[in-house]
């Protein structure tokens, strides 16, 4: 017994001798010491954290080979083999690991909205309580560069480009009419309401090879992976009412919401320049399912909304009011799978199907559209370590539009369209350091309609000039199939191309944003036809071409001032096109030289209450005046909006908001309406094109019903 | 032979309670650094046994934890994203080794926690909703556990302060949780038991 107690503390005494002291210091590339790096033997508890001077030192009892480790946040984890007697005095560079956070990003042309504050410029509660947006997340995004206010449509104008040019897509997925239909000469609205949505990107030109059929932009909604809670929202508005639910139950979950808009009850009381038969009403219905996988998400999200108005509008070539009457039903759905596969690839894969039916009379036409179309789409996506990312995909379009064409003399014509489009694309995400990346892609379509094959290379370069700025240069070549409304009467029209170049530079410091872009985009076989209108016995060519160029300024500062959050966007754009039916190459009338936009938030703790403030400024736009010879020469006067609104929190699940748009009556003209033909005197009369109201405002009450009851209306806020 | 064995023996007992000390030692060790506010220290040395013991989700817990309470008071962006990406990377470690734990469940909801207080315009309508319900499913896990009935009163105070309502029924909670922690027995070594003094503390406030 004896001999072993005398050979234990031999064995300890031993092993007590045996202790190797490792030493060393811990530097980063620019030869500066590290504090707070974790030392250690792999498979042993010996180690150190570095101290000041990026020093370290401990002892081992372990012997022989063994493996040294280094790890520290934002580095890559070093490992150094051995024997432990030779790590002595060790001098160690860590290197840096791309760190999305303070590395470069590629962001020439993006905006983004979401959760992650050091790249998003707009929060995800800013749709919610932008003044002039009202809850439209279109509206929202208008107060940013590079859009142009065309107060009496709605949709985004960018950067000289039709609204058609822009494609707005739900997790990847095409939605074909994403905005809801109304009188003419009335601005429109997104059909989806942002509550499904957690993140959006909303990009002004040089996007990714994964987009295709877009000339000037993409505008990208993802919808949430994983409600946080179950609850019950309801909604009362002067225009109408809500009802949302989500429930959550294993690895599922389902939102539902489903909304009735009537503007009756408020046209009674505010009376426009309309003569309403029947006001605005609207029925939506909208459902995610959700379910979580073990190494997937699947997701499957549907919409329906049907609408309909009747009204009695002012024509100039008609002596009386004459009738604009819409039924609408529009059925879209979206199935979304995201998931790993082996060897680390990630797969996303999906569908996109929406039906779309028109009932249109105007005046004396009558018009029926069907439209259904369909996206499927299939990505792989590999990350090799964290400097080069590849993704590969292929996709495929299919649209198909019909319309029955009734004119004054009860003659119909029936047209047809169907146009199929085989995409494949590829793209890598190069990050040469923290400071240096690259993207590059190239995109591959094929246009059944016309048979034609084209390629677009796509490049996107960014350098970090300093702690918090950046510049990011891109350019790339975009292609879309000519509008439905060409190609029913002409299906050997070629895509119209254009070509992006920008030049970006940004800075972010804590809470604060500058940006500023400059742009030049080239458009090329733009279509162009003979006649006043696009008619079947037009003759179609595709001999237009534009240009674009201007450049754009944001600001936004959430921290000077407690409480306060404000940005401030100018896009100054010189255009000109030929193209459509235009005599030569002009300005064309949906843009604007200068544009600006004041958003300001403020939160008054003492009143619970969110004050916003909206001013939005848009230089007069070109119109044609026909009593000249002149084309497209004339302005109009200069736009102003001002829009107010508050946000009470009657209690924690309880809010009241209120929103005033332009309470000071400011009398904006959008534009002029020329008859068609001259009166006796020779002479085009004009009616000018005005808002429907010149002021408007909305109450609404929403109330969010939860499990636990204490749940905060502060998140809808 | 008797004496062989019997060293044999004495051998594997030494050694056994030799590397318990080891794990014990270090992690008094981390625990000591984390008092006296060496907050680097005590996580690497956290980290150094997580990686070994891969079974025992506290070594996982606790570098969670001081990551975790050291982005309360972090006010750069940089750093305490660090602090939390590492946070919940060992989080999830310990999760997949206990996947039923309440005191995991507690450590989550602050996680999120240290975001809202961070930036609640940006992060408020993400986490809020997921906080709240994270405590609900460990209140219906185990109701006696101090902890969740402490940090649950705590999230609701803020809330409750912040629209000016009665604080009072949360102060019943944390009058709970105070009798719970007098009663809260846990044999493990190194059992989390943080957390009486802040709610003594906030209870105080209460009157």
């Amino acid at each position: 017994m004896k001999a072993i107690i005398t050979f234990l503390c031999c064995f300890n005494i031993f092993s007590l001798f045996s202790q190797t002291i490792i030493s060393g210091k811990i530097l980063n590339s620019k030869k500066q010491p590290i504090e707070g790096v974790n030392v250690f033997l792999e498979g042993t508890y010996d180690g150190a954290s570095t101290i000041t001077d990026g020093t370290f030192s401990f002892t081992t009892e372990e012997i022989g080979e063994q493996t040294l480790k280094a790890s520290f946040m934002s580095y890559q984890t070093y490992e150094l083999k051995g024997d432990v007697t030779t790590f002595k005095n060790l001098t160690i560079i860590l290197k840096e690991e791309i760190f999305e956070l303070t590395g470069v990003t590629l962001s020439a042309g993006t905006f983004k909205a979401g959760d992650n504050s050091k790249i998003s410029v707009l929060k995800p509660l800013d749709i919610l309580t932008t003044a002039s947006a009202v809850g439209d997340v279109f509206g929202a995004f208008q107060t940013l560069p590079g859009t142009t206010t065309v107060a009496e449509d709605g949709r985004l104008f960018v950067r000289g480009g039709d609204a058609e040019e822009t494609q707005v897509f739900i997790d990847g997925l095409r939605v074909f009419s994403p905005y809801s239909s109304r009188p003419n000469n009335t601005p429109t609205r997104g059909r989806y309401s942002a509550n499904l949505f957690k993140g959006t990107t909303f990009s002004t030109g040089g996007y990714s090879a994964e987009f295709g059929q877009a000339l000037s932009s993409v505008f990208l909604l993802n919808t949430i992976d994983k409600p946080s809670q179950e609850e019950t929202n309801i909604s009362i508005m002067t225009l109408g009412a809500g009802i949302g639910n989500t429930q959550l139950w294993g690895n599922n979950s389902l939102s539902v919401n489903m909304s009735y808009i009537n503007l009756k009850p408020y046209e009674s009381l505010i009376s426009d320049r309309y003569n309403w038969k029947k006001q605005y009403e609207s029925f939506s219905g909208e459902g995610v399912y959700r379910k979580q996988f073990k190494n997937g998400l699947l997701k499957l999200y549907t919409a329906i909304d049907a609408s309909n108005f009747d009204v009695y509008v002012d024509d100039i070539n008609y002596e009386y009011q004459v009738q604009n009457k819409i039924k609408n039903t529009n059925l879209y759905t979206n199935l979304f799978y995201k998931g790993v596969l082996q060897n680390d690839w990630v797969i996303e894969t999906g569908g996109s199907f929406s039906y779309t039916k028109n009932d249109i009379v105007y005046a004396v036409e009558n018009i029926d559209q069907d439209e259904l179309d369909f996206h499927a789409k299939l990505k792989l996506k590999r990350s090799f370590n964290s400097n080069i990312k590849l993704s590969v995909g292929l996709e495929y379009f299919s649209e198909n539009f019909g319309e029955d064409y009734q004119n004054e003399n009860s003659t119909i014509f029936t047209s047809k369209v169907e146009n199929n489009l085989p995409s494949v694309f590829a793209e890598s995400d190069i990050f040469f350091s923290n400071k240096l990346a690259l993207n590059v892609g190239v995109r591959s379509s094929y246009t059944s309609v016309n048979k034609d094959w084209f390629t677009s290379p796509r490049i996107s370069f960014a350098y970090k000039t300093g702690e918090n700025d950046q510049f990011s240069l891109a350019y790339g070549t975009f292609y879309q199939s000519p509008k439905t409304g060409y190609l029913k009467y002409n299906n050997n029209l070629k895509s119209e191309k254009a070509s992006h170049y920008l030049l970006n530079y940004q800075y972010i410091v804590n809470g604060k944003t500058f940006r500023a872009e400059a742009f030049y985009k080239k458009y090329v076989d733009l279509v162009k036809y003979n006649t006043q209108s696009p008619e079947y016995n037009s003759i179609y060519t595709n001999s237009g071409n534009g240009y674009a160029s201007g450049f754009d300024v944001f600001w936004r500062d959430n921290k000077s001032v407690d409480n306060l959050e404000y940005w401030v966007s100018y896009s100054f754009l010189n255009t000109k096109r030929n193209y459509k039916n235009y005599a030569e190459k002009v300005t064309p009338n949906f843009t604007a030289k200068h544009n600006f936009s004041l958003v300001g938030k403020y939160w008054v703790d003492a009143l619970k209450s969110q004050f916003g403030f909206t001013y939005s400024y848009t230089s007069g736009r070109p119109y044609d005046n026909p009593n000249t010879t002149d084309f497209m020469a004339e302005k109009t006067k200069a736009y102003h909006d001002v829009s107010f609104n508050c946000s009470y929190l009657l209690t924690q699940q309880k809010i009241l908001y209120f929103s005033l748009s332009n309470p000071f009556g400011i009398k904006n003209i959008n534009g002029y309406q020329y008859a068609n033909q001259p009166d006796q005197s020779g002479f085009y009369n004009r009616k000018a094109i005005k808002p429907a109201a010149d002021f408007s405002f909305f109450i609404g009450f929403f109330w969010t019903i939860s499990d636990d009851k204490k749940s905060n209306q502060l998140d809808n806020l | 032979m008797k004496k062989i064995i019997l060293t044999v023996l004495l051998l594997v007992v030494y050694s056994i309670t030799f590397s318990q000390s080891n794990y014990e030692k270090g992690m008094q060790k981390a625990l000591n650094f984390w008092k006296e506010g060496k907050v680097t220290e005590a996580s690497n040395t956290f980290e150094r046994i997580a990686n070994i013991e891969n079974d025992n989700w506290l070594p996982n817990y606790y570098v969670a934890y001081v990551n975790i309470i050291a982005a309360f008071q972090d006010k750069n962006l940089e750093t305490l994203t660090l602090k939390l990406d590492k946070a919940e990377k060992y989080l999830e470690k310990a999760q997949k080794i206990t996947p039923n734990n309440v005191e995991l469940l507690v450590l989550k909801a602050l996680h999120h926690t240290v975001w809202v207080s961070f930036d609640g315009a940006t992060y408020g309508r993400k986490y809020s909703g997921e906080i709240s319900q994270i405590y609900q499913q460990a209140k219906e896990m185990d109701p006696t556990n101090p902890r969740v009935i402490y940090s649950d009163a705590e999230w609701k105070i803020g809330s409750a302060k912040y629209f000016g309502k009665d604080i009072t029924p949360y102060c019943k909670g944390l009058a709970h949780a105070l009798e719970l922690f007098t009663t809260f027995k846990n044999e493990t070594p190194f059992y989390p038991n943080w957390g009486k003094n802040r709610a003594e503390e906030l209870y105080n406030n209460c009157k």
